[in-house]
């Protein structure tokens, strides 16, 4: 039809990545297809091919900056699967505390940086005034917490991985540098304050989510199936199984990841270098599903911690147990950046932190295939590698944790833009005055 | 005060790792922030291409370009970040060199999208992307290749301490050179150019924390690499791979590398091939893209 009307957002800005997002309507008003439309890639499944499979955790992290921890985890997770290799319980540890630091930190940095501005700012402020450097520049408080907290996530990856952005420390059979007691004697100082910082984080949150409660229980509420690890029911981001809830709020499964291509689908759609991940048994689009902080929350018992989890209960006291509502995944986040804060609290607490049996040294390469599965911040991240005698790779396949989430985002977009342009429900929504005018 | 300089932010296909090393500043961010008027940067500000596109030329005092050009829309931003910054900065290795996706050039594009699109254990009914789609470039080449640069930043990602300094320099109106020293030169250990005669795996045996890694035979690239980063990687005990690219004046960051080994090596040639049977991964981690092999291959397709 020659007469339709394409809106065009180009870029979407405030998101990590690149992407375009396209919306098709019809010549009398009505919203005929929402894409998003993701506008590169790099082909790393194809460049780590002949690659000596102990280097692939420090190449795979460039796949993304803002969480390169769970990558190079997943990464030499992999490997150590193929090679058939278990690091000591101090090696396991200490990436834990480095993925509960990115956790930490990535969380942060979207709740303020990414999504605060809308809040704090109001959604249809100026361009040159809804972002973060506004909040910094005129709320110096709430600016100052943000970077705190941001800066102290980032700080720990740092001590473990020795960079934040694209750490290098693990590697197949364990860590190559362990935790010095110094180390661990200024974090475990710095992470009193850091409890306190994210306490107040909650509150400002609970603000928000009070302020706007509206949107968040009235905006883009989209049925999806939802996927993410657990541990014995814990909500869990290092080493465990993986559940996919269906929309009625049912665990439909429960499995081990290194069976995950039994149950995880990619499409490819004409629009997107992202493929959409999906819940294969079902198909596609049926099978549609999202995954990070809210798809964990929804399909876990518990948090793994007290506090955190006393934070779930609230959530799920005044939305549910299957929570639909696509601005839910904010507060799902602050429940998360919760457990973060307590698992890093946990682990600095615990003496074997800073043994120094952090390393195998009779790691063999040998010829084989295996699964690397962490949460990244935005979801379930899988790294499959198939290595030959020498430990070189000959062939790889990968789920990234933005893939899970673009076919459930174009639904749930889908949904808002049929609210906003069709019935016009942003106009009769309640918000709340700026807090900068 | 000094006046706010007009600074745009742009990222080309790439991880996004330059942008949050310059969020890691934290709260020094604090002090930077009001000297910068911040006219495009999609990860934090809401300008659309659009807006950059209706700024006047040479209207931006200072432009940062991350990432490369793997798509034909990054080589339009590109272009038009050229136009409309007066200074034009490399930001990182990606835009130095062509980044970690130049080793995509090992093979032909069409090889790329099949892994990815048609071929993955976990795509059924796969297709090439189209509708709506920039289409993708040939091979990954450095962006100076295709635009003048002022500055190059090299660094996967520069250190916020390393873009701290290139920024105050270029807000004070100072020139910014790249320093003449390597990793080795900023390395708490000591080498004591020891001649090897085999090498070690990163993950086999154990690394003695004292003692220099090349030395240990274990493939540490310090030797080569241009030293901004403070020696990171050494100083958690972990090889340098080369990420930041090879110090001013040198071309070839892999020839260099693979020249020297000749004389570090008490090795025959042979041997040395079999200890690394992937050159390319091994001594051209982020510069592929930058090598005279990926030229020579470039123009090879040219040809056909
Ligand atoms: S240079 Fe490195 S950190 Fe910067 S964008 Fe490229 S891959 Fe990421
Ligand atoms: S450990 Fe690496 S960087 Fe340090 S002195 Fe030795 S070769 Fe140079
Ligand atoms: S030590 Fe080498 S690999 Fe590590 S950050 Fe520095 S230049 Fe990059």
């Amino acid at each position: 039809m020659t007469d339709e009307k394409t809106i065009k957002i180009h870029p979407v800005t405030r998101l990590e990545g690149h992407g375009e997002l396209t919306v098709k309507m019809t010549k009398d008003g009505k919203v005929k297809d929402v894409q998003f439309n993701v506008s590169s890639t790099r082909f790393f499944e194809k460049f780590l091919e002949g690659r000596f499979a102990e280097e692939a955790p420090r190449v795979a992290p460039r796949i993304c900056g803002i969480c390169p921890v769970p990558h190079h985890l997943a990464s030499v997770k992999a490997v150590e699967d193929a090679w058939k290799v278990t690091p000591p319980p101090a090696a396991i540890k200490l990436r834990r505390l480095a993925i509960n630091a990115k956790q930490y930190s990535s969380h942060a940095l979207h709740f303020f940086a990414l999504a605060a501005p809308d809040f704090v700012v109001g959604p249809f402020a100026d361009p040159a005034k809804r972002n973060v450097a506004t909040i910094i520049k005129e709320l110096p408080d709430v600016g100052k917490l943000a970077l705190q907290v941001m800066k102290f996530g980032q700080d720990l990856v740092t001590a473990v991985g020795g960079k934040a952005i694209h750490p290098v420390t693990a590697t197949p059979g364990g860590m190559l540098n362990p935790f010095s007691e110094e180390k661990r004697d200024i974090f475990l100082e710095r992470v009193k304050e850091a409890k306190d910082w994210t306490l107040q984080t909650v509150d400002l949150a609970k603000k928000v989510v009070t302020d706007y409660w509206d949107p968040i229980t009235k905006l883009a509420i989209a049925p999806t199936y939802y996927v993410g690890l657990h541990d014995k029911g814990n909500l869990e981001i290092y080493e465990g199984k993986l559940r996919v809830m269906n929309p009625e709020g049912e665990i439909v499964e429960d499995f081990t990841p290194r069976s995950y291509k039994k149950y995880m689908g990619e499409y490819v759609s004409d629009h997107s270098y992202a493929t959409h991940i999906y819940y294969k048994p079902v198909g596609y689009p049926e099978g549609i599903w999202r995954a990070n902080s809210l798809a964990r929350c929804n399909v876990v018992d518990k948090m793994a911690t007290p506090l955190a989890d006393e934070a779930l209960q609230e959530m799920r006291d005044k939305l549910g147990r299957v929570i639909h509502a696509t601005f839910a995944y904010h507060w799902a986040r602050i429940i998360e950046l919760v457990q973060a804060i307590e698992e890093i609290e946990m682990l600095l607490e615990d003496p074997e932190i800073v043994s120094t049996d952090v390393k195998l040294s009779d790691v063999e390469p040998r010829k084989g295939q295996g699964v690397g599965c962490v949460e990244a911040p935005r979801g379930t991240l899988i790294h499959n590698y198939w290595t030959d005698d020498d430990g070189l790779i000959t062939k790889v396949n990968m789920l990234v944790a933005t893939n899970h989430n673009i076919a459930g985002i174009e639904k749930s977009l889908m949904v808002a833009a049929k609210q906003v342009f069709e019935e016009k429900a942003h106009e009769g929504l309640k918000l709340p005055d700026p807090m900068i005018e | 005060m000094i006046m706010a300089k007009r600074i745009a932010l742009a990222q080309l296909t790439s991880c996004w790792g330059c942008d949050q090393s310059l969020v890691d500043l934290h709260l020094t961010l604090l002090e930077v922030l009001p000297q910068l008027e911040i006219v495009y940067w999609p990860a934090v500000v809401d300008y659309k291409l659009k807006d950059l596109e209706a700024m006047p030329d040479e209207s931006i005092h200072i432009g940062l370009v991350e990432g490369s050009c793997r798509t034909k829309e990054d080589v339009h931003l590109l272009k038009l970040m050229r136009k409309k910054a007066k200074i034009l900065v490399a930001w990182g290795s990606c835009s130095c060199y062509g980044g970690v996706q130049g080793l995509g050039n090992q093979w032909e594009l069409k090889e790329l999208l099949e892994r990815k699109f048609l071929k993955a254990d976990t795509v059924e009914d796969g297709r090439i992307p189209e509708e709506e789609m920039p289409g993708f470039t040939e091979s990954v080449v450095p962006n100076t290749e295709i635009v003048k640069f002022d500055v190059p930043f090299p660094g996967c990602p520069p250190t916020s301490e390393n873009t701290l300094e290139a920024l105050s320099a270029l807000l004070t109106g100072k020139p910014y050179d790249l320093p003449e020293k390597t990793v080795c030169d900023q390395c708490p250990k000591e080498r004591k150019e020891k001649s090897i005669t085999k090498f070690k795996r990163a993950h086999e045996g154990h690394i003695d924390p004292d003692k220099c890694l090349l030395d240990q035979g274990y493939l540490c690239l310090g030797f080569a690499t241009i030293g901004m980063c403070g020696a990171q990687c050494p100083t958690v005990n972990t090889p340098c791979k080369g990420c930041f690219g090879p110090p001013p004046g040198i071309k070839d960051h892999g020839a260099k590398i693979i020249s020297a080994l000749g004389a570090i090596a008490d090795m025959d040639p042979e041997e040395l091939e079999k200890a690394f049977p992937d050159p390319i991964g091994s001594f051209y981690f982020t510069d592929y893209g930058a090598s005279y092999l990926s030229k020579i291959r470039d123009k090879e397709r040219e040809e056909k």
